[in-house]
C-alpha cells in the first residue's frame, strides 16, 4: 500500500493542510507533460473541486444521507471523509488499497481533535493552515501514515 | 444484485441516454440529469489530470499511454462504474454496493450499443439515443441480471 498525498479542507472550502509522500523526483511529474507545470496549491484546488462535485452528485442521486466514500481510476484511488462540521479529509493512495475511511476517521479523532482542536493556542478558523501546522500533528500524521505503508 | 440505472454521455459531455431499471436512486428531473452528465464529464477530465505518478514516457515514436479518469465511484448507497470508450463515449452504470463483475456487464452494454445504436442507419452521431431495439435488448439483459 502506498499513500501519495493527504489534504484537509475546512468549511470555507479552503485547503488548510496538504502533505505529499511522493519522492521529490516523482512529484515533479507534470514537467514532462505538455501541460503547464502545476503547483501543489493548484492540485489542492482541483481535488477540492472534484470531491465537491462528486459529493453533490452522490447526494442528489443517493439521497441526503448518502456519503461519497471513494473513487478509483486506473492509476490511483481517492478516499474521502467528511465530518458533521463540514471538515473534509482527502487521501490519495494506490489502486490496490482497501477502504481508508476508517483511517481518515482515526486521523480526525486521534490527531485532529487531540492536537489541533484541543490546542488552546490554535485559532478557531485555520486561515492559511494556521494552527494545523503544529509539530505534534504533523509528526503524528507522518508516523501514522508511514506505519500504514 | 441490482442494476439501478444506465447513463450514456457523448464525447462533448452531453447526455444522450438515461434509463432507470430499478428503484434505489432518487428520481431527478431530466434537467438535473443533463447537469449531472455535464458535471461528470468535467470531473472525469480532472480526475485524470490529478494522477500522482504518471507512467514513464514510452520510447520515441510511440504514443504515450492515456491516463485513465474515474473508473469506479463508491458511496454508502450505491456504486458507479464508468467505462470510457476509445471515442470518448462514457457509459455510467449504477449498481448496488455488492454487485460484482460490473466490467463484464458494462462491456455487454457497450456491445449492445455498438450493435443496435451504431449500426442503426437512422441514428445520428452524438444525438440522443432513440432506438427501440437497443431499449428492448438492454431492458431484457438487465432484467436477467436483476432477477439472478
Amino acid at each position: 500500500m502506498v499513500v501519495y498525498s493527504f489534504y484537509i479542507f475546512d468549511r470555507h472550502t479552503e485547503c488548510i493542510y496538504a502533505r505529499s509522500w511522493l519522492p521529490q523526483s516523482l512529484s515533479q511529474h507534470h514537467s514532462s507533460a505538455p501541460l503547464q507545470p502545476s503547483t501543489a496549491s493548484d492540485d489542492a484546488k482541483l481535488i477540492f473541486g472534484t470531491v465537491f462535485s462528486l459529493r453533490n452528485m452522490v447526494r442528489k442521486l443517493g439521497g441526503e444521507d448518502d456519503a461519497f466514500i471513494s473513487y478509483r481510476t486506473g492509476n490511483y484511488k481517492m478516499h474521502f471523509y467528511e465530518t458533521p462540521a463540514n471538515l473534509r479529509f482527502v487521501m490519495l493512495t494506490d489502486t490496490g488499497t482497501m477502504s481508508m475511511r476508517n483511517v481518515l476517521h482515526q486521523i480526525y479523532i486521534n490527531l485532529w481533535v487531540e492536537y489541533v482542536v484541543k490546542n488552546p493556542l490554535a485559532p478557531v478558523e485555520h486561515k492559511n493552515g494556521a494552527g494545523v501546522k503544529n509539530e505534534l500533528f504533523e509528526l503524528g500524521l507522518d508516523q501514522f501514515i508511514r506505519g500504514l505503508m | 444484485m441490482t442494476v439501478f440505472a444506465l447513463i450514456v454521455i457523448n464525447k462533448a459531455g452531453g447526455l444522450i441516454y438515461n434509463k432507470n431499471f430499478h428503484d434505489g436512486l432518487n428520481k431527478i428531473s431530466t434537467n438535473d440529469y443533463l447537469v449531472l452528465a455535464g458535471t461528470f464529464h468535467g470531473v472525469h477530465a480532472i480526475t485524470a489530470r490529478l494522477t500522482p505518478i504518471r507512467p514513464p514516457a514510452p520510447p520515441a515514436g510511440l504514443r504515450p499511454e492515456q491516463v485513465s479518469g474515474l473508473e469506479v465511484l463508491e458511496t454508502e448507497n450505491f456504486r458507479m462504474q464508468c467505462f470510457n470508450t476509445l471515442t470518448g463515449v462514457k457509459f455510467l452504470l449504477f449498481t448496488d454496493t455488492t454487485q460484482t463483475n460490473v466490467d463484464v456487464t458494462i462491456r455487454k452494454v457497450y456491445d449492445l450499443y455498438a450493435d443496435y445504436v451504431m449500426k442503426n442507419p437512422f441514428y445520428s452521431l452524438e444525438m440522443p439515443i432513440r432506438c427501440e431495439m437497443f431499449d428492448r435488448k438492454l431492458q431484457s439483459y438487465v432484467r436477467e441480471i436483476n432477477n439472478r
